[in-house]
C-alpha cells in the first residue's frame, strides 16, 4: 500500500526561466538577414518551406541571398556557462540545424520524421560527433550519442527541445579540470540523453577552444527553420548556506512536534541536516534549528522531504508542515532580505515502518539547487526494472488502465504497430486518446506487484487526442460521454493482425478501423457503418476540437498550436466556435463510411 | 530453484519429523506433477479449462489465453504452448464451451473465438461490461457455467483501506449473467470471492479470505438473497432489481460472533465451514467438488479448497443438518510451487492446479506455476468424514481403526471456539472451550467411531485433534487435526453412557498445572529444537521461517527490529500489519496461544541476532 503513495507522487519539477522577447532581434549578435522575426509560420509535413504570416514572436531563418553560409549561424548575446535552455522549433521537410551550446557542444536538430532505421548522433535529438583530423582519414569522427529513439515530429509541427547542460571546468591556470556534460535533452517529451559527457567540441564550433562561457549559437547554414518560446535558466547567483546549526534530539512520542519541556536525548552543534541522528525506528523528534545565510534579496523555494511528520519554519513562519512519504515534494516559496535568517526544522515519526528519510532543499532562480542535508539522510527511490511490451514483429495490444489528461480510464485498449505507430483507444467511447510513435507500452504499474494505479503508458512520442467518439448527429452538439444507453460497445475482431472495433450507435452498426498510414506516419481511422433499413443517417465527423484552428491547404489542418495534423479526403471543412471558447472542425458525411488521418 | 528446494525442504522435512520415522507421508498417495513452463511465458495464472479434445487452456494475469498441448504428459513430459489469444486485462477465470472460451477481464465477461479456425482468436466479444472505478482490488473472477449455460461471475471489493464496493455496481456481489448479456444480482457480502463454484445438487459455494469483516478464512454457501458478511458492497442493495434489501446501519458492529448478528440480521448467512486462519490456510481460493467418480481421490462427493498463500490443497466434506449445509476441513496436500488461484479437473480424474503469486506472496517460492495433483490409488489412513450427531460426532475413517487407540481419552485433544464479526480486518479466536469426551462407540467395521462430548455448541467450530488414533497397522493418521463448523445440532438418538462406552483414562502423570505465569518474568531460553516444536503447535510455521521470508518476515527479520520480548507478546496478540508494510497479508492476532509460549519463542527470535553477532565473531579469521 505504500508503494501506491510513492508511485502517485511523482514529483513534478518546474522551473522558472527567463525567456528572451521575440519581438525583435536585439537579443542576438549581429544576425544575417536571412533571420526574421514572424508572427507565425506554417507548412504541410511534406513542404520544404513555411508560409509565414507578419508579425512577431516567431524568429525564422529563410534563405534569402543566395548560398547558407557559416555567417548565417545566430549566435545569441546570452553568454553561459551551466544552463537549462527549452526552447520550440520548427522544421519544414529535410531542414537541419542544430543548437551549440556555448557555441561549442552541438545537438542537433534535423528532420529525422519517418525514419525507420536506427538512430545515430546525427538525428534529431543527437550529441554530434566530435572531429580530430589527425585521427587519419574516414577515421576523424568520433564520439557522438545517438537518441535513444526517434522522438522527432512531422515537419511543419512544433516540437519542443530541452537541453539541461553543464559547462567545463577549468582550474586557475585555465586547464580543464572536467568535460561539458549534457545533462539531460528531452524532446518532445522524451528523455534522449542522460548525462552524457563530452570530451572535446564539435567540429562546427565558433571557437578553437573550451572556455567557461560561450554565445548559444543555432546553425543556420544548413536550411529552413523556425523557433518560439525560447527560455532559459543558468545559474551564476549565489544562494542560501546554513551556519550555526543545533540539532535536539527526544524520544517519546511528541504530537506537533512539540517537545513540551521534555528532557532531550542528544544535542549539539552540527553541519549538515541529517535523519541519521535518529536511534529509534518510531516516537522520536529531531529538531534542527540554525541560521539562513540569505546573500540576496530575493524569492527562495524550500523543497523539504520526509516520512512521518515534519514541520519547517522561517524566521517563526511555518512553510512545510504535514504528514507526508519521503518521495513527496513539499514545496513553499518565501521571499528573504538579505542577511540572516531562522529556520528551524522539526521531524518526527509515530509510526516503525518508513525510513528516517529527511531531506531540505533550496532553490533560488539564477542558482542550482543545494541540498542543506547530508546525502545519506534521503534514501533512493526503490529500484524497479522497466517491463516494456514491445511490437516488434506483428501488431500487438493490450488492455490496462490508462490516464487521460488527468483521468483513469479504465476500458483502454492500447495497439501497437510494427510499423512504430501506436495508440490508446477508450473501448467506453469509442475513441482515441492517444497517439504515439517509437517505442510502444510501459506496462511496470500493471505488471509489477499490485498496487495502484495499475495503468500503462506511452514509451514514445505521444499525442493527446480529445478521447470522444467523432460521430454526431448533424447539428447536434458533441457530448462529452457517449454512455446513455444509445450507444452499446459490441466487442472487436482482429484483422490483419489489428483490432476492428465494433459498436451499435442509435440503431446503426459501425466498424472503427485504423491502419497505419502508407508511409508508417500516422495512423488512417476509418468508421463505416450499416445504416437500418430504409433510413439514410446524416452525420458531421469531428476531426477536433481545440484552441485555434490552422488550415494548412484544403483537407489538412493542424490543431493545437501546430500539435498535430488532420487529414482527409472530401469536403471542406466547418469551423465552429464553441461556449468555452474553443473551435471544433466538422465535416459533414454520408453514405456508409468516412476516413481521416492523424499525422503527428 | 536451488533456493526453492531447500526452503520446501527444511518445510516438508520438519513436518515429517514430527511423525514416526518412516511414517508416510502426502506425497506417497497424492503425487505432484509439474508441467514445464517455456522461460519466455509469464504464466501467472488465473485461469484454467479443460478442452474436451486433452488440451488444456490457460489465462494469465498479463492477458494472454494459452492452449497446452499434452498436458497429461502421456508419452512425453514435454507440454507445448500455442498463445490462442492475447492483450486482455488480468482474466482470473477461464471456461470452455461449445468451442469457445469465456473469460473475465476486470470489466468485461468476454467471450473469444477463432473464427477462421488458424488456432488464434480472432473475435473479442463482450457478453457484459462491468462499470470499474479503477482501483487495483477491483478483481472480476469467472464464469463459471451451469446446466442452464448462464454465466456465474463474482466481483471483488476495492480496498481503500478497507474493503469498498461503492465505486462500481454489483461490486461485492455474487451475478449470474445471461448468454445475451442479461445480469441477475444473486448474492452479496462478498469480501475476495477468488474461488466458488456449483456441486452436483446445483448449489454455489464460494471461498472467502480472511479481512475486514472476515474473522477468518470460509467457505459459504450462497442461496438467492444471502449476505454473506461483508457489508462493502451493500448500496448496491437500494437498487430495484436487488434481490434483498439491507444497510450498513442494520449490521451490528461490535465484535460479537456472525451467528450473534445473524440472529438479527434475516439475509445475513453464515459459512457452512469455517478455516481457521494460518491453520487451514491464510487465503482460500478455488474449490472443487470430486466428481471424478473415484480418479482424484479416496473422497468423492468431497470439496478440494486450495490455499493461495499456503500453497496447498485443503479437504472439505459437507453434510446437509436440518436442510443447512456444514461440515469439517482437513490439509489434503501442501507443497504446491506458487500460490494456488485455480483448480479444474483434468479428463482423467486428475487435478490441474494453476499458480500465481505476484503481489500476495505465498510458501510455494515460484513466482507463478502449473502442476497436477494426481492420486496413486493408494488409500492412506485419514478421517474420511464427520457428522454432527445430537450429542457429539461420528467420525469415520478410510480404514479400520485400533480399538484400543480410539478407546482411548488422550487420543484426543478437542475444543471449540469461533471468532468475532467486525469491521476490523480478522479476529482472534475468541470463547475458547476444552472438550472433554463422555463416551466412545466404535462401530463394528471399526471404521465409525462416535465420540459423545460434555458439550457442543451450535455455531461454533470444533477442532478435532486426533493424535493417538491408529490403525490396525499402529500407524497414525495422516492429517490428525480437523475442524467442524456445527451450524445446526441435528435431532436423533442419543448414546447412553455406561461402563463399556466410556473412555478409557490411563494412569499417567499429567503434566504439573503451571502456575500463572508472570509474562515479565519469564526468560527461560530454549533449544532451537523446542523452539521448533512450539513454533509448529502454534501454526506459526505456516507464515514464518528462521531466515527466509515466507508469508509473513523471518523470525532474523524480526530480531532484527529489537522488539523486548513483551513488545513481541504484544504484537502477537495484537499484530500491527503497518509494521510490515512489505508484507501483502496481514498478520491474525494469535491471543489463543499461551503467554509462556510466546515468551519463550520471543526470547529465541531475540536470541537469533545475538547468536550471529557470536557467530560472526567466532568465524571472523
Amino acid at each position: 500500500m505504500k508503494k501506491l503513495f510513492l508511485l502517485l507522487l511523482m514529483p513534478c519539477v518546474s522551473w522558472a526561466q527567463q525567456e528572451i522577447p521575440l519581438n525583435d532581434l536585439r537579443a542576438f549578435d549581429q544576425p544575417s538577414t536571412n533571420w526574421t522575426i514572424e508572427q507565425a509560420v506554417k507548412a504541410n509535413y511534406t513542404d520544404t518551406s513555411f508560409q509565414v504570416s507578419l508579425g512577431k514572436g516567431v524568429l525564422l531563418n529563410t534563405l534569402r541571398n543566395g548560398k547558407y553560409k557559416r555567417s548565417d549561424d545566430l549566435k545569441f548575446k546570452l553568454n553561459h556557462g551551466d544552463i537549462r535552455l527549452i526552447l520550440d522549433f520548427m522544421l519544414p521537410k529535410g531542414a537541419n540545424s542544430g543548437i551549440y551550446l556555448q557555441g561549442r557542444y552541438e545537438v542537433q536538430l534535423l528532420d529525422s520524421y519517418g525514419k525507420k532505421q536506427r538512430m545515430k548522433f546525427g538525428d534529431c535529438g543527437g550529441i554530434y560527433e566530435r572531429w580530430n583530423d589527425a585521427r587519419g582519414k574516414g577515421n576523424e569522427g568520433y564520439e557522438g550519442y545517438a537518441p535513444r529513439q526517434n522522438a522527432c515530429k512531422a515537419p511543419g509541427l512544433w516540437q519542443t527541445i530541452e537541453i539541461d547542460f553543464q559547462a567545463p571546468r577549468f582550474d586557475a591556470n585555465g586547464k580543464k579540470i572536467k568535460n561539458a556534460i549534457f545533462k539531460k535533452v528531452i524532446l518532445n517529451g522524451i528523455l534522449v540523453q542522460e548525462n552524457m559527457e563530452v570530451s572535446g567540441m564539435t567540429r562546427g564550433s565558433l571557437f578553437d577552444k573550451e572556455a567557461a562561457l560561450g554565445p548559444i549559437t543555432i546553425q543556420g547554414d544548413h536550411g529552413p527553420i523556425a523557433f518560439k518560446n525560447l527560455r532559459y535558466e543558468t545559474y551564476e547567483r549565489p544562494t542560501v548556506s546554513l551556519g550555526d546549526l543545533n540539532y535536539t534530539y527526544y524520544e517519546g512520542v511528541f504530537t506537533n512536534l512539540q517537545a513540551n519541556n521534555a528532557p532531550p536525548l542528544l544535542k549539539g552543534k552540527t553541519t549538515e541536516i541529517t535523519g541519521k541522528t535518529i536511534k529509534v525506528q518510531k516516537d522520536f523528534l529531531l529538531v534542527y534549528e540554525g541560521e539562513l545565510n540569505v546573500p540576496e534579496s530575493d524569492t527562495y523555494e524550500f523543497i523539504s522531504h520526509w516520512t512521518g511528520k515534519g514541520r519547517l519554519e522561517v524566521d517563526g513562519q511555518v512553510l512545510n508542515q504535514g504528514d507526508y512519504w519521503y518521495s513527496d515534494r513539499v514545496s513553499h516559496s518565501k521571499v528573504l532580505s538579505a542577511g540572516k535568517h531562522q529556520l528551524k526544522l522539526s521531524f518526527s515519526k509515530d509510526f516503525s515502518w518508513g525510513n528516517r528519510a529527511l531531506g531540505l532543499f533550496v532553490k533560488r532562480i539564477g542558482s542550482h539547487l543545494v541540498a542543506l542535508h547530508a546525502r545519506t539522510s534521503l534514501p533512493d527511490p526503490e529500484a524497479v526494472g522497466l517491463i516494456e511490451v514491445k511490437a516488434e514483429a506483428e501488431p500487438v495490444y493490450q488492455r490496462s488502465f490508462a490516464f487521460h489528461q488527468g483521468v483513469k480510464k479504465t476500458h483502454v485498449i492500447h495497439v501497437g504497430d510494427p510499423s512504430g505507430v501506436h495508440y490508446s483507444y477508450d473501448l467506453n467511447q469509442g475513441a482515441i486518446l492517444q497517439v504515439w510513435r517509437g517505442k510502444f507500452l510501459n506496462a511496470t504499474q500493471m505488471w509489477e506487484n499490485r498496487g495502484e494505479p495499475q495503468t500503462s503508458e506511452p514509451l514514445g512520442l505521444n499525442q493527446v487526442l480529445d478521447g470522444k467518439f467523432p460521430l454526431v448527429t448533424s447539428g447536434q452538439a458533441q457530448p462529452d460521454s457517449v454512455n446513455n444507453g444509445q450507444w452499446m460497445y459490441k466487442g472487436y475482431r482482429i484483422q490483419h493482425g489489428r483490432p476492428v472495433f465494433l459498436y451499435q450507435w442509435n440503431n446503426v452498426m459501425l466498424e472503427d478501423n485504423l491502419v497505419p498510414n502508407s508511409t508508417g506516419t500516422g495512423w488512417t481511422r476509418t468508421i463505416s457503418w450499416k445504416p437500418a433499413q430504409g433510413t439514410k443517417p446524416t452525420f458531421d465527423l469531428v476531426l477536433g476540437t481545440s484552441a485555434s484552428v490552422v488550415k494548412v491547404q484544403p483537407g489538412l489542418i493542424s490543431l493545437n498550436e501546430n500539435q498535430y495534423f488532420i487529414q482527409w479526403n472530401g469536403g471542406p471543412e466547418t469551423v465552429q466556435n464553441l461556449a468555452n471558447g474553443k473551435q471544433q472542425v466538422r465535416i459533414p458525411v454520408e453514405g456508409n463510411s468516412i476516413s481521416y488521418q492523424v499525422i503527428w | 530453484m536451488k533456493h526453492t528446494v531447500s526452503i520446501l525442504f527444511i518445510f516438508i522435512s520438519s513436518l515429517a519429523w514430527a511423525q514416526n520415522p518412516g511414517a508416510k507421508t502426502e506425497k506417497d498417495f497424492y503425487e505432484i506433477k509439474t508441467l514445464p513452463i517455456p522461460q519466455d511465458i509469464y504464466l501467472e495464472i488465473g485461469g484454467i479449462a479443460t478442452m474436451p479434445d486433452g488440451r488444456l487452456g490457460v489465462s494469465t494475469r498479463r492477458g494472454e489465453i494459452w492452449i497446452i498441448d499434452n498436458p497429461y504428459q502421456k508419452e512425453s513430459h514435454q507440454t507445448y504452448y500455442r498463445r490462442f489469444a492475447s492483450g486482455m486485462h488480468e482474466i482470473l477465470g477461464l471456461a470452455y464451451k461449445d468451442g469457445a472460451f469465456y473469460c473475465s477481464q476486470r470489466g468485461e465477461l468476454t467471450k473469444v473465438t477463432d473464427t477462421d479456425r488458424d488456432g488464434v482468436a480472432d473475435r473479442y466479444e463482450p457478453i457484459y461490461q462491468f462499470q470499474l472505478s479503477g482501483n487495483y482490488h477491483e478483481y472480476t473472477y469467472g464464469p463459471v457455467f451451469d446446466k442452464n449455460g448462464d454465466m456465474w461471475v463474482t466481483l471483488n471489493l476495492a480496498w481503500v483501506g478497507f474493503g469498498e464496493g461503492k465505486f462500481s455496481k454489483w461490486r461485492g456481489w455474487l451475478v449470474k449473467i445471461s448468454p445475451d448479456g442479461k445480469l441477475e444480482p444473486f448474492a452479496a457480502g462478498l469480501r475476495s470471492p477468488a474461488g466458488y463454484s456449483i456441486n452436483q445438487e446445483g448449489d454455489i459455494f464460494y471461498g472467502e479470505n480472511q479481512g475486514d469483516w472476515v474473522g477468518s478464512g470460509r467457505v459459504t454457501h450462497l442461496a438467492k438473497g444471502d449476505f454473506a458478511g461483508n457489508p462493502g458492497g451493500l448500496k448496491w442493495a437500494k437498487e430495484p432489481n436487488s434481490p434483498f434489501k439491507l444497510t450498513l446501519d442494520e449490521i451490528p458492529d461490535n465484535g460479537s460472533p456472525m451467528f450473534e448478528a445473524a440472529k438479527k440480521v434475516k439475509n445475513l448467512k453464515l459459512p457452512a465451514v469455517w478455516f481457521p486462519h494460518a491453520i487451514m490456510g491464510i487465503s482460500t481460493s478455488d474449490i472443487l467438488q470430486d466428481t471424478t467418480g473415484g480418479k482424484f481421490s479416496p473422497f468423492p462427493g468431497q470439496y478440494f479448497v486450495a490455499d493461495q498463500g499456503q500453497s496447498k490443497v485443503m479437504r472439505m466434506g459437507l453434510e446437509k443438518v436440518n436442510g443447512v449445509y456444514q461440515g469439517f476441513c482437513i490439509n489434503y496436500r501442501e507443497g504446491f510451487q506458487s500460490g494456488i488461484l485455480r483448480e479444474r479437473f483434468g479428463l482423467d480424474g486428475s487435478m490441474f492446479v494453476g499458480m500465481t503469486s505476484r503481489g500476495w506472496g505465498s510458501t510455494g517460492k515460484d513466482d507463478f506455476g502449473l502442476q497436477r495433483l494426481v492420486w496413486n490409488g493408494l488409500t492412506p489412513f485419514e478421517i474420511n468424514m464427520i457428522e454432527a450427531r445430537p450429542d457429539g460426532f461420528e467420525i469415520s475413517f478410510t480404514q479400520a481403526v485400533d480399538v484400543n487407540s480410539v478407546k482411548k481419552a488422550a487420543s484426543y485433544a478437542l475444543r471449540s471456539y469461533i471468532y468475532k464479526y467486525h469491521h476490523q480486518y480478522g479476529s482472534p479466536i475468541v470463547d475458547v472451550k476444552d472438550l472433554a469426551i463422555k463416551g466412545i462407540v466404535v462401530s463394528a467395521d471399526k471404521k465409525k467411531v462416535r465420540v459423545v462430548l460434555d458439550q457442543i455448541r451450535q455455531y461454533f467450530i470444533h477442532e478435532f485433534k486426533l493424535t493417538g488414533v491408529k490403525n490396525e497397522a499402529g500407524e497414525l493418521l495422516l492429517h490428525e487435526t480437523a475442524y467442524y463448523t456445527l451450524n445446526q445440532i441435528p435431532a436423533g438418538d442419543k448414546v447412553l453412557l455406561n461402563a463399556s462406552n466410556s473412555p478409557i483414562v490411563e494412569k499417567v502423570a499429567l503434566e504439573k498445572k503451571m502456575s500463572k505465569v508472570d509474562p515479565a518474568k519469564t526468560t527461560t531460553l530454549i533449544s532451537d529444537n523446542e523452539a521448533m516444536a512450539l513454533l509448529k503447535k502454534h501454526t506459526c510455521v505456516a507464515c514464518h521461517a528462521r531466515e527466509e521470508k515466507l508469508i509473513g518476515p523471518s523470525f532474523t527479520d524480526i530480531s532484527k527490529r529489537k522488539y523486548s520480548d513483551k513488545q513481541i507478546l504484544a504484537l502477537v496478540y495484537k499484530p500491527n500489519p503497518k509494521n510490515w508494510p512489505d508484507f501483502a497479508t496481514e498478520m491474525a492476532p494469535m491471543s489463543h496461544v499461551p503467554a509462556k509460549d510466546v515468551l519463550k519463542i520471543a526470547s529465541w527470535i531475540n536470541g537469533l541476532t545475538q547468536k550471529k553477532a557470536n557467530d560472526a565473531l567466532i568465524n571472523r579469521d
